[in-house]
Order: C-alpha cells, then sequence, then structure tokens
C-alpha cells in the first residue's frame, strides 16, 4: 500500500494575517450626533479611522498622567484649563510630596525671577559631598 | 552609630526629641503626623539610630508649591519658561541637641538634595527654597543656597537653591567616582 507523504499543515487564516477585533457600541443619539459631527470636522472617513484617532489620544492622555504630569489647554492671553477626568486621576501616581501655598513679598518675586532666569550657580564643596553620601 | 531615613510613622517616639528650638520640637510632636497622614501638607522624613529605630534623632519637612507665572515682575517673565514656577519647600529641618555636632545636619540635608532630585525627575521642579532662621542663613549658604531680597524684618531669611546645581553636584560626584574606579583598576 502506497505511503502518502504528509502535506505541511497550512497555516491557519489568524496566523496568516493580523487579527482585528470588532468594537461595537451602543452610542445614545447625542454621543451619536457628537461622533459623526467630529468625524466630518476631522475629516475622518470610518468609525475605525474614528476610533483609532481617539485612542491615541486617550492612551497619550493616560500616559502623562501615569508620569504624574497635569494636562492643560491654553488659551492666545494665557489663561489655562486642566482636564480632570476622574478616570485618568485614577492612574495619576499618588505625588511624593503634598502641595502648599507659599506667600512672597514683591521683592523676593523679583530675587527669585532674577536667579531662575541665571544660569545655575556651580556647586559648593559642601553639596558635592552632600550628594556622595 | 548607623542612622536610618525614613518617612515619619504614627508609631515613632517624638516626645523626647529636643533640638533647642520649641516651635520645631512642638511641629514634630503635635503636627507633623497629622499635617503628612490627614491633611497631606508635608511629609517629615526621620532620622532614627538604628540602634533604637523609633527614637527619633533628626527630621526634615517638604511640600511643593510653585509661584504662578503671573505673579513675576514684567520685566523678568519673558525670560521665564511659560509656566508657572513648580518648586519645593523645606519646611523645616532640625537635630536633636544631644546628637548636634555629629554631622546629622549634613546627612538630613543630603537627604533632602536626593528626594528633591527624584522629585524634579518625577513630576518637575526648578528649585528648593527654604525659610531659615537668620542665624542659620550661613549653614544653607554652604550648601549653595542663596538668600532672596525682601524678606520682611525680623522674619525668617528666604533661600534659594537651583536644582541644576544640585544635578551638577551629582554629575560631579558619579564623574569623580567612574575616574576613582578606572585609577584603580
Amino acid at each position: 500500500m502506497p505511503v502518502k507523504a504528509k502535506q505541511p499543515r497550512k497555516p491557519q487564516q489568524a496566523e496568516r494575517t493580523i487579527r482585528k477585533s470588532k468594537f461595537q457600541a451602543d452610542l445614545a443619539p447625542t454621543e451619536d450626533r457628537i461622533v459623526r459631527g467630529l468625524k466630518q470636522e476631522l475629516e475622518l472617513g470610518s468609525n475605525t479611522d474614528f476610533l483609532t484617532e481617539a485612542l491615541a489620544l486617550f492612551r497619550w492622555a493616560v500616559w502623562e498622567r501615569k508620569r504624574g504630569r497635569r494636562i492643560f489647554s491654553e488659551s492666545e492671553t494665557g489663561e489655562r484649563k486642566e482636564l480632570v477626568l476622574p478616570r485618568l486621576e485614577r492612574v495619576a501616581p499618588e505625588l511624593t510630596l503634598p502641595r502648599v501655598e507659599i506667600s512672597w513679598t514683591p521683592r523676593e518675586l523679583e530675587s527669585l525671577a532674577a536667579l531662575v532666569g541665571r544660569e545655575p550657580a556651580a556647586p559648593t564643596e559642601p553639596l558635592i559631598r552632600a550628594m556622595r553620601g | 552609630m548607623a542612622v536610618l531615613f525614613r518617612r515619619l510613622e504614627e508609631q515613632d517616639e517624638l516626645e523626647s526629641f529636643d533640638c533647642g528650638d520649641e516651635p520645631l520640637n512642638n511641629y514634630l510632636k503635635r503636627h507633623a503626623w497629622t499635617n503628612q497622614q490627614k491633611s497631606s501638607i508635608g511629609v517629615t522624613y526621620v532620622a532614627a539610630d538604628e540602634a533604637a529605630p523609633r527614637s527619633i534623632i533628626g527630621y526634615f519637612t517638604l511640600a511643593t508649591a510653585s509661584v504662578p507665572r503671573h505673579g513675576f515682575p514684567k520685566k523678568y517673565v519673558r525670560g521665564l519658561p511659560p509656566y508657572d514656577l513648580p518648586l519645593i519647600l523645606l519646611a523645616r529641618l532640625a537635630v536633636d541637641r544631644r546628637f548636634s555636632g555629629r554631622g546629622l545636619g549634613h546627612a538630613l540635608i543630603s537627604e533632602v538634595f536626593k528626594i528633591a532630585l527624584r522629585v524634579a525627575d518625577d513630576v518637575g521642579c526648578r528649585c528648593i527654597i527654604t525659610d531659615a532662621y537668620r542665624d542659620r542663613a550661613d549653614w544653607y549658604a554652604r550648601y549653595g543656597f542663596v538668600p532672596l531680597e525682601g524678606a520682611a524684618a525680623g522674619g525668617p531669611q528666604r533661600m534659594f537653591l537651583d536644582i541644576r546645581t544640585i544635578r551638577m553636584a551629582l554629575k560631579t560626584v558619579v564623574r569623580k567616582n567612574s575616574v576613582d574606579r578606572d585609577s584603580s583598576m
């Protein structure tokens, strides 16, 4: 009886192509309108493109908060608004140190501004020794 | 004597601490724990003898703060980064009298600098500010703290140390260590 050589197994479809997942969401009419509006504004052709862009932005925001950075928008006049989302705050690390308010005299602020604007001073010998320990 | 540095803990024995200054003693005994744990307005780090780890022999308290950009005089604003200026406040530093003259103050301020660098790396900060007693200003100046002009008469002397200066000090140490290592090979 002739022996049939075993054919190498064909790779499965999933092994040959990158697996893509479907993402389905139930949106309220208002949210649906927002999505459509944003897609139009940003000239995004499909829901997939929309999700990819939104994901990139969300991922960045999460990453920034994870590193303890805060996210602001700034107007032309310097007015700033902070983005605070309860979900994002969950990933923010607990700051090492709490925050306090300090009062300053105008002269102190002037002196501080002058020092901050300058090149840093060279470290003193005791400071170098302190960093050695 | 081997000294441990860590955050203040509730079980620490503080009643015997005496640095010779009542407000500093009182802060440690009455307020440091509450401010750290409940109000979150300052973290206190303590030094303890390894042989008696609950008995505190020195401490310092740190917090963060910032100076709003609009608070600076207009003529300086242009040269500054377009953000509020983040800083670390070294609010208190004290050594128990029984342990003074043994370099504990130096060891405590070393810890301050290390924490400051860590905070600067983690969340950003530009300088350390401290309000030094006038008769202690020279001690801080040895480490490079610069007195700010304009402090209220009779009050403490506000002092500034640039975080970049601390980084330079660390780099100097790292460079020197690598040279020492190379020359010993």
